[in-house]
């Protein structure tokens, strides 16, 4: 990798970009954390579809991550977060989200439990600072150690398939949140089952020099199973699908919210499963105690909207045309066969079945074609087949 | 296990105040003290302070004002020395000096000026600071009054409070003087016990906020500590107020945001509802209530309150009874200042800045016959290092040198910053535990979600210097924080 500075080449190159900058046809890149990532490798339709029926390859090296070391790992991401992983065992994976003092959400994460000294937070935004701070007056170390690990999401169906063709032994019987140590074509590999699709899907991590091999093994039966790499559109699609929120996007962090009234606590995310006020002291819990007593003003909704056209950026009414909130994602799912969207609601409009409008503004050959549009509100979660949670994984 | 309703941490003055008022209200109270003397920092300072009114009323107590002339020189390298003398609060005379006619009028203009400000701020010095936002009726009530003596100035006048209230003293001095002694020994009163030079921005805030809590803009010395501390003393008796000195406590036992207990080092742990702890915010939050319960937000801003101490003191004994060259003797009982100007001074904070030693340093000193003892600035808290002692010696001897003829040094002792620290348990050796600085003031002080002496933890409060008013031996933190802590106990 190289770090130098320079004007003709100001975004870094993840250990996979030999391959994916043959793949992307397109040309097209998205800044992730200071790496070139491809947005779209050449139609996005096409990748989304590989990851729903075959499987998709996704680089997410720009993923920070944080190594937790000491005696007290543990106790100090119990301190971090709003859950209880006092109880995580070796090989587990827990997915977290952490508040500040006002009880809302900077960001989510997962962590991975390599044993109870050492410990991995993986997140989406950089945390460092939030950490470190967070450290003070534990026996722990955080590192940053994202440079020196590269990463690839391979998600779909036949994900654990190609992986048992590709002789990783007992892949099927690793469960939903465990990972383990794999011999992948000869590198050594951690592999998680987890992942930002809502499907079968396994994250493989892996040392910087190993990463090609890795990338082309994972190719290795593309005559019979079209594996695809996935650009960060497509991953879009996968993630509205399953219900996975992200931040700056659907919610802004408190680090990095400038005006106050738009950081958004867990409740109003409708996170609050993961907020347990019965564990030792984490920040944020005081005021989590008096905002889980008090009622809800806001909160994020899945949304089933009617008509075909995308309810991007949309203004939801209710039914007298007063507005209660806005679409924060939204996408015609080809899967579902239907319209879903992600939004916020005013108290009235939070319960699942109730009817809000968006007015959609849909461009059609230089004109907006507007449509009001009725949706009503229903789970997050659009997408959760059981092969999913299924163990030992389908073959 | 012992029990006690109120446990004190640190037997220092705004400890034992607090301890008084707490133990006459039928509390029963336990001070522990760290050191075997009682009364903290206030031994450090000498041996005459000013104590606020409003204590002694408080706890009726009757201690002597000291009646005696004051006078304060500030020593000049040509040997033209300026000495003033100060008749009660604000009666100051210029004695002799080498400084214009004019610049005279216009000095003794700009020492009324200030005390007008002083006065201004010093209504709201001594209550409980409010809380922007809070929506209690008090405090909303004690910010308008606020504004309202601030606009009770008139027009003209609160003009120039805004305009200089940011400002360096360095600007505002060369608007209206030009004589460097002057300059020096007004510049001196601002950042002496600071991390600000005197063209810092604040540096006028602070000797506007020193001359508020210490009603006198030289800090002349107005009561014996001493008898103050004893007079607390013998009231903390009479109250059966427990003292216990040459114990440390370790650690602030919480349950669930609640005070549960202290332990000490010498292993005894004791139960106890309420806990004032005199000892410095950083201290109190960071070892003794731990970070594990507090929230990440608030340790970054104690992380971030700046302590960093830069006066050191250092005590000589000389051969001989000590004179000043060209100076009558009987000014000799006053205080002496040597910054003989704002460039002196200026670069004396530079080497500040970088952490290190300033080798042509300001003092401040008194004399008692055959000894001296000085503050000597900037003399920065080291992290990682030890202080070159005799180095600061013999710059210090290097300035007295030019003073103090025909007299032999015969032994001193040095307390630098990291010495406070370690004696008084004060995180930096910070004078006030913590700087006097615009964002760590009044309601801000010592941070954010910790002001009006209470602390996130239920039943934990602070008095120290680190609570507003600041430093100083007022005697006021103690009184708020138990005042406090009583509200509270009353509302459940």
């Amino acid at each position: 990798m190289d770090n130098s500075f320079s004007f003709t080449k100001p975004l870094l190159e993840t250990p996979f970009h030999e391959r994916t900058y043959e793949a992307c046809y397109n040309n097209d890149w998205y800044r992730w954390a200071g790496y070139k990532i491809a947005r779209e490798y050449s139609n996005t339709e096409l990748e989304y579809t590989a990851m729903r029926n075959t499987a998709g390859v996704l680089d997410i090296t720009p993923m920070h991550k944080y190594d937790i070391k000491g005696a007290d790992a543990i106790r100090f991401v119990d301190k971090l977060v709003t859950r209880n992983v006092t109880e995580i065992k070796s090989g587990q994976v827990m997915y977290i989200i952490w508040c500040n003092e006002d009880g809302n959400v900077i960001d989510d994460g997962t962590v991975f439990c390599f044993d109870s000294n050492h410990l991995r937070i993986f997140c989406a935004e950089r945390n460092l600072n939030w950490f470190s701070d967070t450290a003070i007056g534990f026996d722990v170390e955080v590192e940053d150690v994202s440079d020196t690990i590269a990463a690839l999401a391979f998600q779909g169906p036949l994900s654990c398939k190609i992986l048992n063709l590709l002789n990783v032994k007992n892949i099927e019987n690793l469960k939903p949140f465990y990972f383990d140590d794999f011999d992948l074509n000869g590198c050594k590999v951690t592999i998680s089952r987890t992942g930002f699709s809502g499907d079968l899907g396994y994250e493989i991590w892996c040392k910087n020099e190993d990463a090609i091999s890795v990338w082309d093994s994972l190719f290795k039966f593309n005559r019979d199973y079209k594996v695809l790499p996935a650009g960060m559109n497509a991953l879009e699609m996968v993630r509205v699908e399953a219900g996975f929120i992200q931040p700056n996007a659907d919610f802004m962090s408190a680090e990095q919210a400038l005006r106050p009234n738009r950081m958004r606590n867990p409740f109003e995310l409708g996170m609050g499963w993961l907020v347990d006020l019965n564990k030792n002291y984490f920040t944020g819990k005081k005021n989590l105690v008096d905002l889980k007593k008090k009622t809800l003003t806001k909160k994020l909704v899945g949304l089933d909207i009617q008509g075909d056209k995308p309810a991007i950026g949309s203004v939801l009414y209710d039914k007298n045309k007063k507005e209660i909130g806005i679409v924060t994602a939204g996408m015609w799912s080809p899967s579902l066969k239907s319209n879903i969207a992600f939004g916020y609601v005013d108290k009235d409009h939070m319960k699942i079945g109730s009817k809000v409008f968006a007015e959609i503004y849909h461009p059609e050959e230089l004109e907006y074609k507007k449509i009001w549009a009725e949706c009503s509100v229903v789970k997050k979660q659009f997408f959760n087949p059981p092969r999913r949670h299924k163990v030992p994984a389908e073959i | 296990m012992r029990k006690f309703d109120i446990i004190i941490i640190g037997g220092g003055h705004n400890g034992l105040v607090a301890a008084s008022v707490l133990s006459k209200k039928g509390n029963k109270v336990l001070v522990i003290e760290k050191n075997e003397q009682l009364g903290g920092l206030s031994n450090y300072v000498d041996s005459l302070s000013y104590i606020s009114e409003e204590v002694l009323k408080e706890l009726n107590i009757k201690i002597e004002k000291d009646i005696n002339e004051n006078y304060v020189s500030a020593l000049s390298d040509d040997l033209n020395h300026t000495v003033l003398k100060i008749n009660g609060n604000k009666n100051i005379e210029i004695l002799q000096t080498n400084a214009s006619e004019s610049d005279q009028v216009n000095f003794i203009k700009l020492i009324n000026k200030y005390d007008l400000f002083a006065r201004t701020l010093r209504s709201f010095m001594f209550k409980k600071p409010p809380r922007v936002k809070s929506g209690s009726r008090s405090d909303i009530w004690q910010l308008v009054s606020m504004g309202l003596k601030v606009r009770l100035l008139g027009k003209k006048n609160m003009r120039e409070l805004l305009r200089v209230i940011g400002l360096n003293i360095a600007d505002d001095l060369e608007d209206n003087i030009t004589d460097n002694i002057l300059k020096g020994l007004l510049s001196n009163e601002a950042v002496i016990g600071t991390n600000l030079g005197a063209r810092s921005p604040g540096s006028i805030l602070n000797l506007l906020y020193n001359q508020a809590t210490n009603n006198s803009i030289f800090r002349i010395n107005k009561y014996n500590t001493n008898s103050f501390l004893n007079s607390i003393r013998e009231i903390c008796k009479k109250n059966n107020v427990e003292i216990e000195t040459n114990k440390k406590v370790e650690k602030i036992n919480i349950s669930n945001q609640n005070v549960n207990s202290v332990l000490l080092d010498t292993g005894e742990e004791i139960q106890t509802s309420s806990i004032i702890s005199n000892v410095d915010p950083k201290t109190t939050y960071l070892k003794l209530v731990g970070a594990a319960n507090l929230d990440t937000d608030f340790i970054r801003r104690t992380k971030n309150y700046r302590t960093k101490g830069t006066v050191a003191k250092i005590h000589i004994d000389f051969e001989n009874e000590i004179k000043i060259n060209n100076l009558d003797t009987k000014y000799l009982s006053g205080k002496f200042v040597y910054a003989p100007d704002i460039k002196y001074i200026e670069h004396a904070f530079n080497d500040n800045k970088y952490n290190k030693l300033s080798s042509n340093p300001c003092l401040e000193f008194y004399i008692n016959k055959n000894k001296l003892s000085a503050n000597i600035y900037f003399i920065p808290y080291l992290i990682n290092s030890a202080h070159d002692k005799k180095k600061i010696l013999s710059n210090v001897k290097l300035i007295l040198e030019k003073f103090v003829t025909e007299n032999q040094i015969l032994s001193s002792t040095i307390e630098t910053p990291n010495d406070i620290e370690d004696k008084y348990n004060i995180s930096g050796g910070h004078w006030s535990h913590g700087d006097m600085e615009i964002d760590q003031l009044l309601m801000m002080r010592p941070f954010y979600g910790s002001s009006q002496y209470s602390t996130p933890i239920n039943g934990l409060y602070l008095c120290s210097a680190g609570t507003h008013p600041g430093g100083g031996v007022t005697g006021i933190n103690g009184i708020n924080a138990a005042k406090q802590l009583l509200k509270d106990n009353r509302n459940g």
